[in-house]
């Protein structure tokens, strides 16, 4: 092999106790700085594949690398410490500040008070947000739209090389989400972060995603660009996923 | 960790150390409070069932032994029944109590009814003895039978005389009797057998409330104790106990061998009282307590008095109770007395819900953390609920004795479940989606428990601690039952005297009690919210 992948699972299986496959054989890779959205509808196996990731599910059979490592030689805490992470409704602890919960990694990794302040402030203004104002305000003082720009902020705190996204924008309403969309793409082209993102949304997946992985039923169906996704899709379900999704202009 | 665990995040957990404490406190009041433990040698513990002659008689004992010998008495009054007061007996939570023949034969040895009066004492002197090393002291000079009785004008429109006419006219009557009396073989099952009597209806009623209810005109026919005062009062004739059904019930002092080997004098002293008290005179004495509403140790006083058992003029309490004195000047006449009790149910609530937050709410945590096991274990902890109050302190009495610590332990088992339940619930369905994002940022489980699930879940566990309170409040008047004090006192007397301003005295502090708990713990608990959770 000539090139280090940033993430890659070779004949990964994950296998429930009633012997259904959440995945099965997935042969998956990702480059460095390159953003891979997952897309599926629920059930399909994206979110396990995430979870495998950072080691919140173990597989069945298979395995997952980072860099060329193997995830399992690594404690689960500390790999998760390392991997930035977006949930759907945002997961913001209700009962601290918007600066404890930006601050929540930097504070498990001990870094001292001012590191954390100043981390703070340099990213707030990355997600439109003013530190100054909102540090000690609690996230249900804020919309959901701020809610989740505190979550991506969260993700990116101590500076993870790749960042999980579990539909991050799937709770917002149109306009918001058109908005982050455009906050996405601003970060992804400054940051050059390694991100995986969830979406049942093939539109989103078109625009955010540098690349696609279509799953169905615990399998892949394809792995591609959005070009090579509309030029030759793989099977009718890619067909019928681009038919049905990208009916309109965006 | 370290740096974790000093940052701060609003996290309301009690500090360990400050746990400690606590728990430490905890135990230091519960041995203190033990009486089994405290009770020094020169201190003779007096017993007495909860009805009135009994306690009367209880009180003479004590006043007797006062005043004759240098031993401190300490009073157990008004324990809930003849088991209670027997189990307290032989487990040494009392050192001596006023019992009667028949009922050690029939009830406790659980013999047949025997006629004769001597044979009845023999026979139950040999069995104590033998069995428990309990001793009966000389009889005091009368037989509180069991009896039925009816008004007089009722008797004589169905002209009955005795229990064999009763028979005939049952079918049509209305029974009261009380629970003891319902149960007993030498009370109505055994009644039922000999002479073949079917009542329309028969009610359990508190011996005290039967007389006014026939007043009323709702009852017909009661169980009652020959020494009775009220049956004078309310012109009752006693049924003939024509086919010698009832046994002779002789009272007398039951007493511990153990405590007449350490203090010799005692049944020296006591033996002063054989003979001493005719039926006619129980008569009077209970009558003044029933009717006049005199209090006991007054009565006692003076009946000891009149034997030249006691000197002259020294009785201290306040004198006769006035009926016609409202509600409040009652309370506030007796308001150092009622602070008091006050006070003791406090403690004794207190003291079980403290004990039942520091188990109860380790061993939520625990359940979470292993929750295979959770739901088995919450219900058993649920199936303790179900025990009745007297039964729980049935079984009890003879691990802990009588007095606070088996009422404390008691509560604490009350206010067990609440806790576990909501602690559990709550740790466990904490806000699932923040419990994962922060799992997968990497908390460790700890962490999440400590931060995240804990002060997500206090407003739920304070809400169980809270149900917890108010049903261990409430519950501590059972106490009474026992020995142990608490504003179940003058609630349990009041329901014996059939007086309201007594029960009511009891019963208003409880309930101001509790609301004041509620309102205390609902302050901590808007206090422990922690900030940024909506307000319910």
């Amino acid at each position: 092999m000539t090139h280090t992948w940033e993430l890659e699972a070779r004949q990964l299986s994950k296998q429930f106790p009633d012997g259904t496959f959440a995945l099965q054989d997935i042969d998956w890779r990702v480059k460095q700085g390159e953003t891979m959205a997952l897309i599926g509808e629920s059930g399909s196996g994206k979110t396990t594949l995430l979870r495998l990731l950072n080691r919140l599910v173990e597989p069945s059979s298979g395995k997952i690398f980072i860099q060329g490592h193997p995830i399992t030689n690594q404690d689960p805490i500390a790999l998760r410490l390392q991997l930035g992470y977006v949930p759907q409704d945002g997961g913001l602890f209700p009962h601290w500040t918007i600066k404890d919960n930006v601050c929540l990694v930097p504070h498990l990794l001990e870094w001292s008070p001012e590191q954390q302040q100043n981390r703070f402030n340099t990213l707030l203004p990355l997600v439109n947000l003013d530190p100054t104002h909102i540090a000690d305000r609690y996230p249900i003082e804020l919309s959901g739209g701020q809610r989740q720009r505190v979550a991506v902020a969260r993700a990116l705190a101590a500076d993870p090389t790749i960042v999980l996204f579990d539909e991050p924008f799937s709770a917002l309403d149109p306009l918001t989400r058109h908005e982050l969309h455009e906050q996405f793409l601003v970060l992804k082209s400054t940051l050059h972060k390694t991100m995986v993102v969830i979406t049942h949304d093939m539109a989103e997946a078109f625009r955010l995603g540098d690349r696609i992985t279509v799953l169905k039923d615990g399998r892949i169906h394809q792995i591609g660009t959005p070009q090579e996704l509309m030029d030759t899709p793989a099977t009718s379900y890619v067909t019928s996923l681009i038919q049905h999704h990208i009916g309109y202009p965006h | 960790m370290r740096y974790w665990l000093s940052n701060n995040h609003h996290i309301p957990v009690t500090p360990v150390g400050g746990l400690l404490k606590t728990l430490f406190l905890a135990l230091v009041l519960l041995i203190w409070a033990s009486p089994v433990l405290a009770s020094a040698n020169s201190t003779i513990i007096v017993g007495s069932k909860n009805f009135l002659e009994n306690r009367l008689l209880a009180e003479m004992f004590a006043q007797l032994i006062e005043a004759q010998t240098t031993l401190t008495v300490e009073r157990r009054l008004g324990l809930a029944g003849t088991q209670i007061c027997f189990q307290a007996l032989t487990t040494g939570g009392i050192d001596l109590y006023p019992e009667y023949t028949g009922t050690g034969l029939v009830t406790i040895l659980g013999e047949t009814p025997m006629r004769d009066p001597v044979a009845v004492l023999n026979r139950v002197r040999r069995e104590f003895r033998q069995q428990w090393n309990l001793w009966w002291l000389a009889p005091l000079g009368f037989d509180n039978s069991y009896a039925l009785a009816l008004r007089r004008d009722r008797a004589d429109t169905l002209s009955i005389r005795t229990i064999t006419d009763l028979t005939e006219v049952a079918p049509q009557l209305k029974a009261a009797f009380g629970y003891e009396f319902i149960q007993r073989a030498d009370g109505l099952p055994g009644l039922k057998q000999l002479y073949g009597l079917q009542f329309r209806n028969v009610v359990g009623m508190q011996q005290s409330l039967k007389y006014q209810a026939t007043d009323a005109g709702d009852v017909d026919v009661l169980d009652v104790y020959t020494t009775d005062g009220r049956l004078a009062v309310y012109d009752f004739i006693i049924l003939e106990d024509d086919r010698q059904f009832f046994p002779p019930y002789d009272a007398a002092a039951l007493v511990r061998g153990k405590t007449l080997e350490q203090h010799p004098e005692l049944s020296r002293v006591l033996s002063l009282l054989t003979n001493a008290l005719s039926p006619e005179r129980m008569q009077e004495l209970n009558l003044r307590i029933q009717e006049q509403g005199e209090a006991i140790p007054n009565v006692a006083f003076d009946a000891l008095r009149d034997l030249q058992l006691v000197q002259k003029g020294k009785s201290s309490a306040s004198t006769t109770q006035q009926d016609s004195t409202s509600l409040f000047s009652y309370m506030w006449d007796r308001r150092m007395p009622l602070l008091v009790r006050t006070g003791e149910h406090l403690g004794l609530a207190g003291l079980g819900l403290l004990l039942g937050t520091t188990v109860a709410i380790p061993l939520a945590f625990l359940l979470e953390r292993w929750r295979k096991g959770a739901e088995t274990m919450i219900r058993l902890i649920g199936m303790s609920q179900t025990i009745p109050s007297i039964a729980l302190l049935a079984f009890m009495i003879p691990l802990f004795g009588v007095g606070a610590l088996p009422a404390v332990i008691a509560l604490w088992i009350y206010s067990l479940y609440p806790i576990v339940r909501n602690t559990y619930s709550g740790l466990r369905d904490a806000a699932p989606s923040v419990v994962e994002t922060g799992r997968a940022l990497g908390m460790t489980e700890w962490q999440i428990l400590r931060s995240v699930r804990l002060p997500l879940a206090a407003p739920t566990i304070m809400a169980g601690i809270r149900t917890a309170a108010i049903w261990t409040v409430g519950t501590a008047t059972l106490a009474a039952f026992i020995g142990a004090g608490g504003l179940g006192v003058p609630i349990v007397s009041g329901l014996q005297l059939a007086d309201v301003h007594v029960i009511l005295s009891g019963a208003i502090p409880a309930t101001i009690l509790a609301l004041l708990v509620d309102g205390l713990l609902g302050w901590i608990e808007y206090i422990l919210r922690p900030r940024g959770l909506e307000t319910p």
